[in-house]
């Protein structure tokens, strides 16, 4: 076998020696050459990886060092010992074909990740933990809300009392029927900027605004939206929001985190998208919830169709507008297509 | 005559050689990427340590390299616990706004310990001829540098800012060391004044052009701006910083910069960040083949002076307790 030549590094001072390095077939390693002579077995050297061309380095028992960039040598002479992976991976980085084939495994992947992976993980997650998990996160959610944007509902006290009839009686259904629902409950609120609209917030909270119930040109109506908001409470919607941003943040810091800045800056523009995309699904799980109760009440879907459409018409700017209200509430993208499915559910 | 050549000879530049290629690195990039999703970032702190590795190993000083030791698993475990630590306070600033704050107040009481623990890390586990670098700088240093951003910088309305920038260096260079010698810095803070006050024209040249050209021009003038600003920071530390007899000099400059980092910006986008290693290949050559060395004494005559290095032969124990943050 032929020897390899290194620079040699006693660790006690940054001098070089030039030495070469020989095998022979006792296993031993010869070092000689500029006052440097000893041996050693060659099972005692401690090999770095081989990463491309970069230089290689062996470290002996003493704590002394080898560097050499003869790699195809390094690699013969400790044949034996160089783990199964290692060789591997430099096997998958030296041919041009292999690149392309982790180019297209790491996209696909990734995609897989994002829009299957994760969401899946975290419905998993959000129903196995209990409910009140979820009361936990909203506890001042409707507090701070109320400072902030509603103020108490301007409804007559008999009207207030019979929309409280009304969702007490949905969830009594609810509670026959598929079991659940307990501790949900129906808040009426002035909606200020909010407009027309109703909300679920995690604590079992629905919040209705005065100014949907004047929209609404009967109780069938409304109970469409409850139903579609108490949807979104049974899917644990909120909690799952939150664990999907956070674990898709954390993934593509963790795995794009090594870059330069740039990229890194670059990484949080498709989390915003992704986010628009999350409370989509979320949004259509919901509506098949409402218009499954639709169903079994005997209720036509195009009630649901209507209400949707009137909220549409009512709000400044169309499907853009409610953007100053926090994240988890602008929550209504795509009316357009959720009006075709309700109407499709005919 | 002939001892008088030697002499000049010693005391000529030596600039740093780099020797990685863009093919080779993105052959690397992408695999160490495509593993680190499979595995759902577990893998990151493998790729991380590859990564450091091949372009420790691809820096030459007069034809020696340069290697880092980093442990992928010490890395990983300092990536859980800021995982975990992210993961709680995303989770519990939910449940009420104080609970968030306190959460905040208690990492920010934290960091001057992880980041002496992180510099400290990244130092020891850098060689270069088998002998060790160190960071010797302690939590109370880093605490000094912190205070000062955090606190002095928005009361003086950012007029504290060089003096933050300059103690920040000086600390970093001070405190750290290769083998038994120091680095040391002279640099003074009002050198850093200068500086802040040449950037701030440029700041204003900035505004200027990005204004007249409607806007178009923000990103090259952006980017102009920043190859200025690094340009004169990294020339001025890195000429009052020595090591031993050791002088260096760094030789880039802002045109040099931007020109790079234009075509750089330009690639990534219309590769879609295929071409990140591409950028990052020519941006480290361009920045570490521009920094030289340079000694009265010639190179050799110093490098020999490193004797009895500290813990050249395995400082077990910065790997054990050090976890590395990526910082």
């Amino acid at each position: 076998m032929s020897a390899i030549l290194a620079r040699y590094f006693d660790g006690k001072s940054s001098d070089a020696r030039q030495v070469s390095l020989e095998l022979d077939a006792q296993g031993m390693l010869r070092v000689r050459g500029d006052g440097i002579e000893f041996s050693c077995p060659v099972a005692a050297v401690r090999v770095s990886e081989r990463i491309g061309s970069s230089r290689r380095h062996l470290t002996f028992p003493d704590g002394s060092q080898c560097e050499t960039g003869d790699n195809d040598g390094v690699d013969r002479m400790f044949a034996a010992q160089e783990p199964a992976a290692a060789r591997l991976l430099h096997r998958w980085e030296s041919g041009p074909r292999y690149a392309l084939a982790a180019v297209a495994i790491t996209i696909a992947a990734a995609a897989a990740a994002i829009f299957w992976g994760i969401p899946a993980l975290a419905k998993q997650v959000a129903f196995a933990l209990p409910a009140s998990t979820e009361k936990l996160l909203g506890s001042d959610a409707l507090a701070a809300l109320d400072r902030f944007i509603f103020t108490p509902s301007r409804l007559p006290p008999e009207r207030q009392e019979a929309l409280h009839k009304l969702h007490a009686a949905m969830l009594a259904e609810l509670a026959a029927g598929r079991g659940g629902g307990s501790g949900y409950r129906l808040e009426l609120r002035a909606g200020g900027r909010a407009g027309a609209n109703a909300f679920a917030l995690p604590a079992g909270i629905i919040i209705m605004t005065d100014e949907l119930v004047a929209l609404s040109k009967d109780d069938q109506e409304l109970e469409a939206v409850l139903a579609h908001e108490i949807g979104h409470l049974r899917q644990r919607h909120i909690l799952r929001h939150v664990l999907q941003d956070s674990v898709t943040v954390l993934l593509i810091a963790v795995t794009l985190g090594d870059l330069t800045s740039l990229t890194t800056l670059a990484a949080t523009a498709p989390t915003a998208l992704l986010q628009a995309k999350f409370s989509r699904d979320f949004e259509r799980e919901a509506d098949d919830y409402a218009l499954g109760h639709l169903a079994r009440r005997g209720i036509s879907p195009e009630v649901f169709a209507a209400i949707l459409q009137r909220m549409e018409d009512k709000r400044p700017g169309g499907e853009n507008a409610g953007k100053d209200a926090p994240d988890f509430l602008s929550s209504h993208p795509g009316t357009r297509e959720r009006i075709a499915r309700a109407r499709g559910a005919r | 005559m002939e001892q008088n050549t030697a002499a000049q000879q010693a005391a000529a530049p030596v600039a740093l050689q780099f020797t990685g290629a863009a093919g080779e690195y993105f052959r690397i990039w992408i695999v160490n990427l495509c593993l680190s999703v499979l595995t759902l970032g577990i893998y990151s702190a493998w790729a991380k340590v590859r990564r450091k590795r091949y372009f420790y190993g691809c820096t030459l000083l007069e034809g020696a390299s340069f290697e880092y030791l980093g442990n992928p698993v010490a890395i990983l475990k300092g990536r859980v616990i800021v995982v975990l630590a992210f993961a709680a306070y995303a989770l519990l600033k939910e449940v009420h706004f104080l609970i968030g704050i306190a959460l905040f107040f208690a990492v920010a009481a934290g960091l001057p310990w992880v980041i002496q623990r992180a510099l400290q890390f990244n130092a020891r586990n850098s060689t270069h001829r088998n002998v060790r670098f160190g960071f010797r700088g302690t939590k109370m240093d880093v605490f000094a540098v912190l205070l000062i951003g955090a606190l002095l910088v928005p009361i003086t309305l950012g007029l504290g800012y060089p003096f933050y920038l300059a103690m920040k260096r000086r600390i970093f260079v001070d405190n750290s060391t290769y083998g038994n010698q120091k680095f040391s810095f002279s640099a003074t803070t009002g050198d850093y004044y200068l500086a802040a006050l040449k950037l701030s024209f440029a700041f204003f040249g900035f505004l200027l052009g990005s204004l007249v050209t409607f806007g178009i021009g923000l990103l090259p003038f952006y980017l102009l701006l920043r190859a200025y600003a690094e340009t004169s920071f990294a020339r001025l530390s890195w000429r009052n910083t020595q090591l031993g007899s050791i002088r260096f000099d760094c030789g880039w400059t802002t045109g040099g910069l931007f020109g790079l980092y234009f075509l750089n910006t330009l690639g990534i986008i219309l590769s879609f960040g295929l071409l990140v290693p591409w950028a990052a290949i020519r941006t480290a050559r361009y920045k570490l083949e521009r920094i030289t060395l340079e000694s009265a004494d010639g190179l050799g005559g110093f490098l020999a002076a490193a004797q009895d290095s500290v813990g050249a032969v395995g400082d077990e124990a910065g790997e054990l307790l050090g976890f590395d943050f990526g910082l």
